[in-house]
Order: structure tokens, then C-alpha cells, then sequence
């Protein structure tokens, strides 16, 4: 028998008026942990449901465990031995059952005999670690625990093959690791094959093989190391004064060239670390460099490089003539919050949160989903009345002039909300008419918006019709209509691909170096925390950290020491050992574990005494790895607090 | 520019920005608009010309015992357009068999002797039996037989008693006779009624569902956030809402009424037609109140839609355009009074049928007005709590 588990050959999916999928061929063999990577519309779900026999298809041919799928019988054939668990938190379960209901449920529509069941149930219990919640109803379960009880409900019936649908998607960064992790470990022990989608670039190392994907086409495919070989480059990350001249200069030379915060992030293709960094250096002669890296790419700066390739680099006109920015305020800050606190019932979802944001800064808020970031941009915005504390937002009270600081801020909403039945047009003059610009502010700021988005030849489509990309600029523009100085951003950028992510931040940063736009953005993209100013990290309702991101950096430094990267080997088996020899920090990170310690000589001792071929590196340090850090730590310290 | 004009022009500015938007909105929903005429024009039209509430053709089996010349006379009186005689039956078991099936719904037995008995001054029993599952049709059926028969047996008493009485002309006799005016709806004609009642229900259906739904789909979307941290107040995000549907349910009357009821079932308009459509707009735009009270409770379109009917369905029932007050049980009639809708079908009859103008509706006016506004400030004062 053959291990070939999934054989697709030119497959091909079209909807009404696009094609979702074209061309895709592929071969996926037992024991692998397939990954299919792309940004939203990349056609990743309309491929998995086609292995999982739930979707028709309609040209090409793909085979599942040997047997050709073109028929509703012939998919009916092989869905014994595949689980499936569809895209979204916990959408496949029952919220008002509790985990145990859910999968004994799951295993009886398996017929999966009593006994076989109870003894799996256990099994799987045991190793996601949620046996001490199985009475509780799947609704109130966060997130990662949703997405670990979906895995345990998607193998009760212990299926061959595995199908994930983006199941890391809105799972916070620690919960995420640890859900990679466990996948990781059922997919060796029981010998599995899984087919799993994400959104997240940084998230290719879990994968033995992957697929990169874009509007239904694969850029290419391969192990992550083989696809990151396809552009050849350096990363060199560097923070020169002034910065915004800086970027100027490089943006000539470089087609990749983004500003992350103070830093700026250049992809020089083609050339090794140390031209790139003499390159670099000499074109920013006579500006103050204060620090400069040269770093290996990752995977996203492929994407583009390879979207680039395509010439479909998206460049937003910031260069629009702009009429005198509004009669100034002379407060300090932009947006002030000062103990403010947000109870519902004897729930606190934001207690006693301080932080300030200075005009022209771009301040992101951090956290896991239900930390309370949405909460307290909605207190700042006014959509919610505070039940203690106060802020000064835009130079006016919060509590005394709502309507005053409403007409003087913008905001965008989660999942960019726009009108999707009206046209592009038709929505930027019902935004302007809401905020009461005249006639002429209007013809103005319309056509700043539509060069600023790069809308030019959308103007009459709908905005249903629009790509996520341009979609989220158009609510960017409906945000700006009125020259806002104080700007909210409720996760702006959540299913948006990475040439839409740059363009958006690249519209975000001019807005805050050259208006002097103060911005509060939220985000669950860490690799996106590094493009903000200063940062506050919110924690069950609370800031638990406030400082820029550099500044977290340090401190988690610090605190538990320098980010070495172990790999090479099962290094997966060796986190209790290492945890019992007094490495707190310790967390798996794909096929890799990535430790904090200051005594990097004992970690290479305790490591090789187990595996001597075992690599131990240091890596420079990720927001991620300052996330996972604080958060373990606080979840640590609560559960002490608890018992 | 002083601060107050500066005020009422950003005011009136959001509120051109809103109705444009919420017209356009609709304008682009093609099923809605779909079943907005289609309920405006054909569904008023079927209810108009297929629903009546007379007694038309009523299925009738004889079982006549007599074979005589009285015995045909009496259930040759069954005629149409009330009755329609479809045969003869030779026993009871068949005739009961005919009701059980649902294929008589009368059946008479005239009994043997009939012409005998009427010969020698004797009484004769006519036995009737009625299908009364459809109790009004049935009550009808059986009152209309009853005024039949006694007719003929007055008239054959009559005739043994040898006063000369054809049928029809008792002139000269001692009798009482019942002479009917019938105003407002000279042929009694169900459609009038049928309707322009359904043309109300309509409205008020469409008063409720269009609002909450407006309402539902912003919060379903996320763009109820975007304008409450706009500089809207909750009345400049309603407002347009409210006034744009209630001018789209008035095109609506405006079609069934010059479409189908008047060209198709020459219902005239005895009063004046601004009155009308003034009143129907304050109907209109207050009971939005009922369906922003929908939409303030509701998370999504689903649940908007079942609360709307579970609003409707009194308020239409009691409305009296089935039932009048009279006939409803004391409980009852008290609630009914607190429906606008009661209120409003006495203007529309009053306006259209009976040439009444605002002075003699003054209290129906009062009534729907009153309890409108006051339906209208209670679900704007839900509306905007759910912000606080």
C-alpha cells in the first residue's frame, strides 16, 4: 500500500465569478504535518473541504487514501478515517454542553463502541490538559481551550488523517504555542497525517511541508527552509535619526523597506548579511545610527518578495496635497486614562488601566482575546460609559464632553465595518456628511482618501465587492474624513494578507511622523506590536506592562535573561527535564524550544547531556517571546494566588 | 456663523446623510423591495378577491323522503349564489357519510307526508343538518336555511288558510317587513372591507419589520459602533431611519390604493386623500416605536423577526378587523383599546368609505395619536439605554 494519504493534481474550485482555487497539485504522505499558509481568500478552506468530501470541485483530480474523490460515494468512502475540524472558535461544538458531552457526543455519532471511547476520551483529556474542565460548558471556555477540545472531538473517532482549518486564528500567542504543541505530539505518537491552514506567516516552522498561497494559486511549496531559500537576502534592522530621512533614503534603493516603530526593517535581496549591512550604512552616512542588525528572513518577507516579483506591491499615495491640519491642542497628551475601570455585574473586564499616549505616537494595546483591550477603547470612545476612573481624550473630558471628543476623533472597528451595500464613494460622503463637512471639505477629503487608500477605478464598486485589503483602507479613510487628531483602530488589520498589512501601516506611520496623528491601535499580530511607539500589555483587565517595545525587551532581559533557540532532535522531549533543572521559561516554538535564561553554559550542559547534536543559539527577541514570557509568568502567579 | 446655525447646519447635514444612505440601502436590497410590492399590490389584491366572508355556493345534498310537488318546491328554494344543490341522497348513513368527508356541507331530509300533512293542516319537522367546523359559514348556512323554510311555511300556512300570496308579494297582509339602507358599501361587497383592511395590516406589518430590521442589520455588521462614536446623537441615528421607511410604507399605501383597490375594486374615496395619508404617516412613524423596541432586544435578523410577529400577531387580531370590540369578551376588548391599530382602521374606514373628516374622528385620532407617541418615546428611551 502506497503511504500517499492525499494526491491532488491541478485541482481547481470556482464560485459564481472567481476562481477560489486554481492548479493546485499536491502530495501529501503519512506522518506529515502539511500546512497550507495564505492570507484570507487564499482558497486554503475551499481545498481542505474538498479532501474532507463536504465541497465539490470542479476541475483536476485529487485522491484520498488511494481512492479517486468525484462523487458524493466516493468521498462517503474515506470519511471514516478523516477528521474535520471547520474554521472559527469552537464552531463545530455545542456552547451550551459541557467538554465531556461534546465528546462523548462526537463519538457516538462515530459509533465509536463505548468502551474504545472512554479510554480515548482520557487519553486525549490527559494530553491537552483539559481533564480539569470537563464539566464546564463549552462556552465558557477561552479560546485555546475551544480550539484544544475541537482537536480532542476531531480524533475521537482516531482518524488517519486530520484536517484543520486555520485553528490557531484569534488564539492568543501562549495558547497558540501551546496548541502547536500539542498537535505536534499527536501527530508523532499516533502516526496521524494533518492538513492544517493558517493566516500567521511566523507560524511555518510547525510545518514539515507547507503550500504558500495567494487568491487561489501557490507560490510555492516545500519545507519552510527549501521555500525561504527561494529569495535569498538579508534582513538588516536598523534605527537612524531622523528616521523619517532615513526611510526616505532606503525606500529609493529597497523595494522592501518598512518603518516598524523606531526601527526600520529593509529585505536586501540577493546579497549576504555583511553587504547588505555596508550597504545600508554607507547610504545613511551622515544620519546617527543608533543600532543596526542584520537578521535572517522569515517567511512573510518571502511573501511579499515574491508578491513583488508579481509586481503586485501595493503603494499607497501619501504624497496628497493636505490643507492646514486643524486649530492645534495644546494638551500633552492625546489620550489620557487615568484608573479607569469597566464592571459588568461582579465581572471586572478593565480595572484600574492607566496609560498615555502622546500626539503623533502610535500606541498599541496588547493582550489575549478577553483581556479587555476592546473594552477600554470603547470607554475611550465613548460607546461605553467607564464605571470608575477618567480620561482626557483629544483635550476634552471624557465624562463632561462626549459629544465634544466624538466629533474629534476617529475610530475603526473591529472588522472594519462599512456600509458593504453602498459604494466606495457613497460611503466616504455619508461619513462626511455624519461628521457635517461641507460640500468643499468633501469633494477634498474624497479625493485625498481615494489616492491615499488607492482606490482610483473603484470608486463606484461596492464595497462588498472589495478585497480585505482595500476594504480596510476604505474604513481607514471613512475614520479620517474629518482630520481626526486622536485615531482608535480595533484590530485593523485581522484578515488582512501581508501586502495589505504593510500599505496599512505604512498610511499609519505618515499619519503619525508627518500629521502628527496620535493613534491607539489593538492588535493580536505580535510581529505587528513592533510597528508601535510605545506599548501597553493588558492581562485580565489590567496593564501589566507599559513601555516601549525595545523597553519590554530589556526588561523581560533583564528579568529572566537572553532568548536562546535549542533545535536539532526531539528537543520537544526534553521541556520537563529542563524545567525541572530551574528553566522557568521554557516554551516549544514549532519544532524548536526557545528558552530565556542568563546561564546559557548550564542550558548547553543540561541540553547535550540528552542530545549532543543538539544547535543552541541565541536569537534576538520577538514580542511574541515578551508576550508568551509575561503571560506564563502572570498565569503562573494567578494560579499560586488561587489556591 | 453664530454657534446655534452652526449647530443646525451639522444637524440637518447628518440627517440628509443618513436618509440618503438608509434609501439607498433599501433601494440596493432587491428581495425586500421584492416583497414590499409584492405585498403592497398582490397579496392585497388575493385578499380582496379571494377571501369572503358570505356564504357562496355552500354544498348541498337532499334526502327527500316525499317525491312531491311541495317537497321539490321547499328545496327548490336552496338556490344560488348561497346554495348549490349537488343530488340526492336515498339514506341517512349516506348523507352523514357526505358531511364526515367534507362532501355536503348541508344536507336537508324532507320527511314522507310533507304535501299530505301541508294539505291537512298538519306540521311537518324539516330536518337540516350543517357542517359547522367553519362556525361562521356554518352559522350562516343555517340561518339563511332557517329564514327559507320558515318562509315557505308561512306562505303555504297562507295559502291553506286561502289568502292568495305568491311567492314573494304579501301586500295587503298583515306583516312585518324589514327594509334594509345599506350605506358606505351599497353592494355589501366583501372586497371593500377585505381590502383595505389587508392594506392596513400590511402597513402595520411593514411599520414594524422595516425599522427593527434597518436597525438589526447595523448592529449584525458592527456599523451601529461606527455611528454611535460618531458625533450622532441616538435620535440622529434613528430619526433618519424611522422617516425614510414610513416615506417607503406610504409609496406602498399609495400603490395598493391606486393600483389595486381603487382601479380593481372601485373602492371610492369618499374623503379627503391628504387626511388619509397624513394619519397614515403618524400611524406609521409611530408604531416604528414597536419595532425599534424589536431591535433593541434582538441580536440578529432571526430573532428581530420573531419578536416582530410575536408583536404583530395581537396586535393584529385585536385590532377589530376580524372581530369587532362588541363581539370580544370584556378582558379582551380593554387591550384593544390599546392598539393603534384599532384606532387606525377606524380613521382609514372613516376617511375612505364614509367621507369623514378630522372633526369626527377627533377621538380616533386622539387615541392613535396618544398611544403612538407614547409607544414611540418608549422604544426610543429602550433604544438609547442599551448605549448607557
Amino acid at each position: 500500500m502506497s503511504d500517499i494519504v492525499i494526491a491532488a493534481s491541478q485541482f481547481g474550485k470556482r464560485y459564481a465569478r472567481h476562481d477560489a482555487v486554481r492548479d493546485l497539485s499536491l502530495t501529501i504522505r503519512r506522518g506529515e504535518l502539511y500546512g497550507l499558509i495564505g492570507p484570507d481568500g487564499a482558497g486554503k478552506s475551499s481545498f481542505m473541504k474538498a479532501v474532507a468530501g463536504v465541497l465539490s470541485f470542479d476541475s483536476g483530480t485529487l485522491e484520498v487514501f488511494g481512492s479517486r474523490i468525484d462523487s458524493e460515494r466516493s468521498a462517503e468512502q474515506v470519511k471514516g478515517r478523516i477528521g474535520l475540524m471547520p474554521q472559527g472558535l469552537g464552531q463545530n461544538l455545542y456552547g451550551d454542553l459541557s467538554v465531556e458531552e461534546n465528546i462523548d457526543f462526537f463519538a457516538s455519532l462515530r459509533q465509536v463502541p463505548a468502551e474504545v471511547a472512554r479510554e480515548r476520551k482520557e487519553q486525549l483529556l490527559a494530553t491537552t490538559r483539559l481533564a480539569a474542565f470537563r464539566s464546564r460548558p463549552m462556552k465558557k471556555l477561552s479560546g485555546g481551550m475551544k480550539q484544544k477540545l475541537g482537536l480532542v472531538c476531531t480524533l475521537i473517532h482516531a482518524p488517519d488523517l486530520i484536517i484543520l482549518d486555520e485553528p490557531t486564528t484569534g488564539v492568543d500567542p501562549v495558547s497558540r504555542r501551546d496548541f502547536w504543541a500539542i498537535l505536534a505530539e499527536l501527530v508523532a505518537s499516533r502516526g496521524l497525517t494533518a492538513l492544517v491552514s493558517t493566516a500567521y506567516m511566523d507560524e511555518a516552522s510547525r510545518f514539515s511541508r507547507m503550500s504558500l498561497m495567494h487568491e487561489g494559486q501557490v507560490l510555492a511549496e516545500g519545507p519552510p527552509e527549501a521555500i525561504l531559500a527561494r529569495v535569498p537576502g538579508a534582513i538588516v534592522q536598523c534605527q537612524a535619526v531622523p528616521q523619517i530621512e532615513a526611510l526616505q533614503r532606503l525606500s529609493g534603493r529597497f523595494a522592501q523597506c518598512e518603518a516598524l516603530g523606531p526601527t526600520l526593517r529593509i529585505f536586501a535581496r540577493d546579497v549576504s548579511g555583511e553587504t547588505a549591512r555596508a550597504e545600508v550604512s554607507q547610504m545613511l552616512a551622515g544620519l546617527a545610527i543608533e543600532r543596526l542588525d542584520v537578521l535572517e528572513p522569515e517567511l512573510e518577507d518571502v511573501f511579499v518578495a515574491l508578491m513583488a516579483e508579481q509586481g503586485r506591491l501595493e503603494k499607497p499615495q501619501l504624497d496628497a496635497p493636505l490643507a492646514a491640519p486643524r486649530d492645534e491642542d495644546t494638551s500633552e497628551f492625546a489620550i489620557e486614562a487615568r484608573a479607569l475601570t469597566r464592571v459588568f455585574g461582579d465581572f471586572v473586564a478593565v480595572g484600574d488601566v492607566s496609560f498615555q499616549v502622546r500626539p503623533g505616537e502610535i500606541f498599541g494595546l496588547l493582550g489575549a482575546n478577553g483581556a479587555g483591550k476592546t473594552t477600554a477603547i470603547k470607554m475611550l470612545t465613548g460607546i461605553l460609559p467607564p464605571s470608575g476612573g477618567a480620561g482626557r481624550v483629544a483635550g476634552a473630558d471624557m465624562k463632561k464632553a462626549g459629544a465634544l471628543i466624538k466629533s474629534r476623533i476617529g475610530y475603526m472597528s473591529q472588522a472594519f465595518s462599512l456600509y458593504l451595500d453602498l459604494t466606495v464613494t457613497e460611503n466616504i460622503r455619508l461619513y462626511a456628511g455624519l461628521y457635517g463637512l461641507s460640500r468643499e471639505e468633501t469633494r477634498n477629503r474624497l479625493e485625498w482618501i481615494i489616492g491615499m487608500a488607492g482606490l482610483a477605478g473603484h470608486e463606484g464598486d461596492l464595497a462588498a465587492t472589495l478585497p480585505m485589503g482595500l476594504r480596510q483602507r476604505l474604513a481607514l479613510g471613512c475614520a479620517l474624513v474629518h482630520r481626526p487628531r486622536v485615531v482608535f483602530l480595533d484590530e485593523p488589520t485581522s484578515g488582512v494578507d501581508p501586502l495589505g498589512r504593510r500599505a496599512f501601516w505604512e498610511i499609519l506611520f505618515h499619519l503619525s511622523r508627518v500629521e502628527g496623528v496620535a493613534m491607539l491601535v489593538t492588535t493580536h499580530y505580535m510581529s505587528e506590536a513592533e510597528h508601535c511607539d510605545h506599548l501597553a500589555l493588558m492581562f485580565a483587565g489590567r496593564v501589566v506592562a507599559d513601555d516601549t517595545p525595545a523597553g519590554m525587551k530589556q526588561a523581560v532581559i533583564a528579568e529572566a535573561g537572553e532568548l536562546f533557540e535549542v533545535s536539532g532532535g526531539d528537543v520537544l522531549a526534553l521541556v520537563p527535564e529542563l524545567r525541572e533543572s530551574g528553566f522557568d521559561s521554557v516554551s516549544p516554538y514549532g519544532k524548536k524550544l526557545h528558552v530565556l535564561t542568563r546561564d546559557p553554559q548550564r542550558l548547553g550542559e543540561v541540553v547535550h547531556a540528552r542530545l549532543p547534536a543538539a544547535r543552541i543559539e541565541a536569537r534576538p527577541m520577538a514580542m511574541e517571546d515578551v508576550f508568551v514570557h509575561k503571560v506564563t509568568q502572570l498565569e503562573a502567579a494567578q494560579r499560586k494566588g488561587g489556591t | 456663523m453664530s454657534t446655534r446655525t452652526r449647530e443646525i447646519v451639522l444637524a440637518v447635514r447628518r440627517f440628509q446623510a443618513m436618509l440618503v444612505k438608509e434609501l439607498k440601502q433599501l433601494g440596493r436590497d432587491r428581495v425586500l423591495l421584492a416583497f414590499i410590492l409584492y405585498a403592497f399590490t398582490i397579496d392585497i389584491f388575493l385578499a380582496a378577491s379571494g377571501v369572503s366572508l358570505s356564504l357562496n355556493n355552500a354544498a348541498t345534498l337532499v334526502q327527500d323522503h316525499d317525491h312531491s310537488a311541495a317537497s321539490r318546491e321547499l328545496t327548490g328554494r336552496f338556490r344560488a349564489p348561497y346554495f348549490r344543490i349537488d343530488g340526492q341522497v336515498a339514506h341517512d348513513k349516506d348523507g352523514l357519510a357526505a358531511l364526515d368527508q367534507g362532501k355536503a356541507m348541508v344536507v336537508i331530509s324532507v320527511p314522507e307526508g310533507l304535501q299530505k300533512n301541508l294539505a291537512t293542516g298538519r306540521q311537518t319537522p324539516v330536518a337540516m343538518q350543517v357542517d359547522t367546523t367553519n362556525s361562521v359559514l356554518g352559522f350562516l348556512a343555517t340561518s339563511d336555511a332557517q329564514t327559507i323554510i320558515a318562509r315557505f311555511g308561512l306562505e303555504s300556512a297562507l295559502a291553506k288558510l286561502g289568502v292568495a300570496a305568491n311567492a314573494g308579494n304579501m301586500s295587503g297582509l298583515p306583516v312585518v317587513n324589514n327594509e334594509i339602507r345599506v350605506w358606505y358599501n351599497p353592494n355589501q361587497d366583501d372586497s371593500w372591507f377585505m381590502g383595505i383592511s389587508e392594506m392596513l395590516n400590511i402597513a402595520t406589518v411593514f411599520s414594524v419589520l422595516l425599522p427593527a430590521a434597518a436597525m438589526v442589520r447595523e448592529k449584525e455588521r458592527g456599523t451601529v459602533e461606527q455611528l454611535v462614536v460618531s458625533p450622532l446623537s441616538p435620535l440622529g441615528i434613528l430619526l433618519p431611519k424611522v422617516v425614510s421607511m414610513t416615506g417607503v410604507i406610504l409609496c406602498g399605501i399609495a400603490l395598493s390604493l391606486f393600483l389595486v383597490l381603487i382601479p380593481v375594486f372601485g373602492i371610492p374615496v369618499k374623503g379627503s386623500l391628504g387626511l388619509f395619508f397624513g394619519l397614515s404617516a403618524l400611524y406609521v412613524f409611530t408604531t416604528a416605536g414597536l419595532g425599534l423596541f424589536a431591535a433593541t432586544i434582538a441580536r440578529n435578523l432571526a430573532q428581530a423577526g420573531m419578536l416582530s410577529i410575536l408583536i404583530l400577531a395581537p396586535m393584529l387580531f385585536l385590532s377589530g378587523a376580524w372581530t369587532p370590540p362588541e363581539a370580544m369578551p370584556e378582558w379582551l376588548r380593554g387591550m384593544m383599546y390599546a392598539s393603534p391599530l384599532h384606532y387606525y382602521l377606524d380613521v382609514a374606514f372613516g376617511v375612505l368609505l364614509k367621507g369623514q373628516g378630522a372633526s369626527e374622528l377627533g377621538i380616533s385620532i386622539a387615541g392613535m395619536s396618544s398611544i403612538g407617541l407614547g409607544v414611540f418615546a418608549a422604544g426610543l428611551l429602550l433604544f438609547r439605554r442599551q448605549f448607557d
